[in-house]
């Protein structure tokens, strides 16, 4: 399904996508500069902090309707996309989205470790934050990639996002009558199986939360998440047939 | 150019499709014809590879192809000019050739220049298809699929594109058209496929059609055509 010719394709077209969402270029401007301003106020550590956690947010920004939209609003008929192509170009929008999001992470991470470093308050840990982050980016794509094919365009990410706030609410309400699974997730430990599948739902739900409290093992939850997701858009793809 | 045996395609419990089969040559227009739901879409959609056969095969020479649909539809979020310079790039040619072509059909279409800085959205249903001809010709393609290709065009308009549709077979272009217009299919198209309930019903050359029917005008013509169709 990766046709080599069709990714230059996919490419320019994913990137003029994203420059023409007014959202996505306002959300990727006012995020450095809300951080030089949390940066200046509080700390380096603490803008770092508050990015770590909420970058991969930005993924989830990028691939709204990123296959819905396309695939009911008739823009695949099209001469660029014959023979099939169309299911090339879907697929590889996933790698060219976690791409470009990834390289804006990246960038703006430099700039805060940089400024951190030159205040002597960078910790190296924080290298490996940014790689949950990015798997968990990674994840929110191929997720609400695979969402797009079963929902109408807009609602993949929405769904997520429902979803997430659910799950911190059920969290809330429940350190009301039983606190253990809290104490658990700020331990970073889950010593029974019930503790350690409730941290599964929530990681899958929730990966923003392995970032913020360093859980590596959680990575292992977002990455199996991430390849369901993607055998899952793979599976949807293979079907999939452009009808009026 | 393209060999199509034993096409089979089934929507649910509707069988679209029940083993067609045809070929097309090089410098030959090939008119598909049909009446509403007799599988014409269906085979183009196969043909180019947006819809999958239950059955059958397609043996397709390799060739640019072009491709315009029935309803014309582009991604909301680009201009027309960025539509051509992706198809430009997907097609490896060069930029100064490729401009001198757009200028070329753009005034053959009278498909006015400045709408390519507007997305393709905004266009009027005779623009869009205009746009979808100019795209498709642009290519110089070796094989042009074409459905209802003159729907929404004005009058003027209709005998623009059809002019260009036949110069692009006169250059060697395979072309598979499909439409309802049978003035314009007996005025340009060497030959005939006519499918009925999913199955070629009736194939032949303009000549052997005429030849059988024997019209003495216009008239009988679409009449000859019309009971061809309906069987």
């Amino acid at each position: 399904m990766f046709e080599k010719d069709v990714f230059p394709l996919t490419a320019r077209l994913a990137w003029l996508r994203l420059r023409g969402s007014r959202l996505a270029v306002a959300a990727a401007a006012a995020l450095p500069v809300f951080l030089l301003a949390l940066g200046l106020k509080e700390s380096p550590s603490a803008a770092l902090r508050v990015f770590l956690l909420f970058f991969p947010y930005l993924f989830l920004l990028a691939s709204q309707d990123m296959s819905a939209s396309e695939v009911y609003g008739g823009g695949l008929e099209n001469v660029l996309f014959l023979d099939g192509r169309f299911r090339s170009y879907l697929w590889q929008k996933n790698l060219v989205l976690a791409a470009v999001g990834g390289t804006y992470a990246c960038a703006v991470f430099l700039g805060l470790a940089a400024w951190g470093l030159g205040r002597g308050a960078f910790e190296p840990a924080s290298v490996l934050q940014l790689g949950l982050g990015l798997l968990a980016g990674a994840y929110y794509i191929a997720a609400a990639g695979a969402l797009g094919f079963v929902l109408r365009a807009g609602s993949n990410v929405v769904v997520l996002l429902l979803a997430q706030a659910a799950a911190l609410i059920g969290l809330i309400l429940s350190t009301t009558f039983r606190t253990g699974f809290v104490d658990h997730l700020a331990a970073g430990r889950f010593p029974d199986l019930g503790s350690r599948l409730l941290f599964a739902g929530l990681a899958a739900v929730f990966p923003n939360l392995i970032v913020a409290r360093r859980l590596f093992r959680g990575g292992v939850v977002v990455l199996a998440g991430l390849v369901l997701a993607l055998l899952i858009q793979r599976a949807c793809l293979r079907r999939l047939e452009l009808r009026k | 150019m393209l060999r199509v045996d034993g096409l089979r395609k089934s929507y649910g419990p509707v069988r679209a499709l029940r083993g067609v089969g045809f070929s097309l040559e090089r410098g030959r227009i090939t008119a598909l014809l049909g009446e509403n739901g007799a599988g014409k879409t269906t085979t183009l959609r196969i043909v180019l590879g947006f819809l999958a056969p239950d059955a059958g095969t397609i043996e397709r020479a390799a060739g640019r192809v072009g491709y315009v649909p029935d309803q014309p539809a582009f991604f909301p979020w680009l201009r027309g000019r960025a539509i051509l310079d992706l198809t430009r790039r997907s097609a490896g040619a060069g930029r100064e050739e490729w401009e001198a072509r757009v200028r070329d059909l753009s005034a053959a279409l009278r498909f006015e220049a400045a709408l390519l800085g507007r997305p393709p959205r905004t266009y009027s249903a005779g623009n869009a298809k205009k746009f979808a001809i100019l795209q498709s010709l642009a290519l110089e393609p070796d094989l042009l699929v074409a459905d209802e290709p003159f729907a929404t065009l004005d009058p003027p308009s209709v005998k623009r594109a059809r002019d260009l549709i036949v110069a692009a077979r006169d250059r060697g272009a395979a072309v598979l058209l499909s439409s309802h217009m049978l003035a314009e299919m007996t005025r340009m198209s060497d030959d005939f496929i006519v499918l009925r309930r999913g199955e070629v019903a009736a194939r032949s050359g303009l000549t052997e059609f005429l030849e059988r029917a024997r019209p003495a005008s216009a008239g009988e013509v679409e009449a000859a055509f019309l009971g061809l169709l309906q069987g």
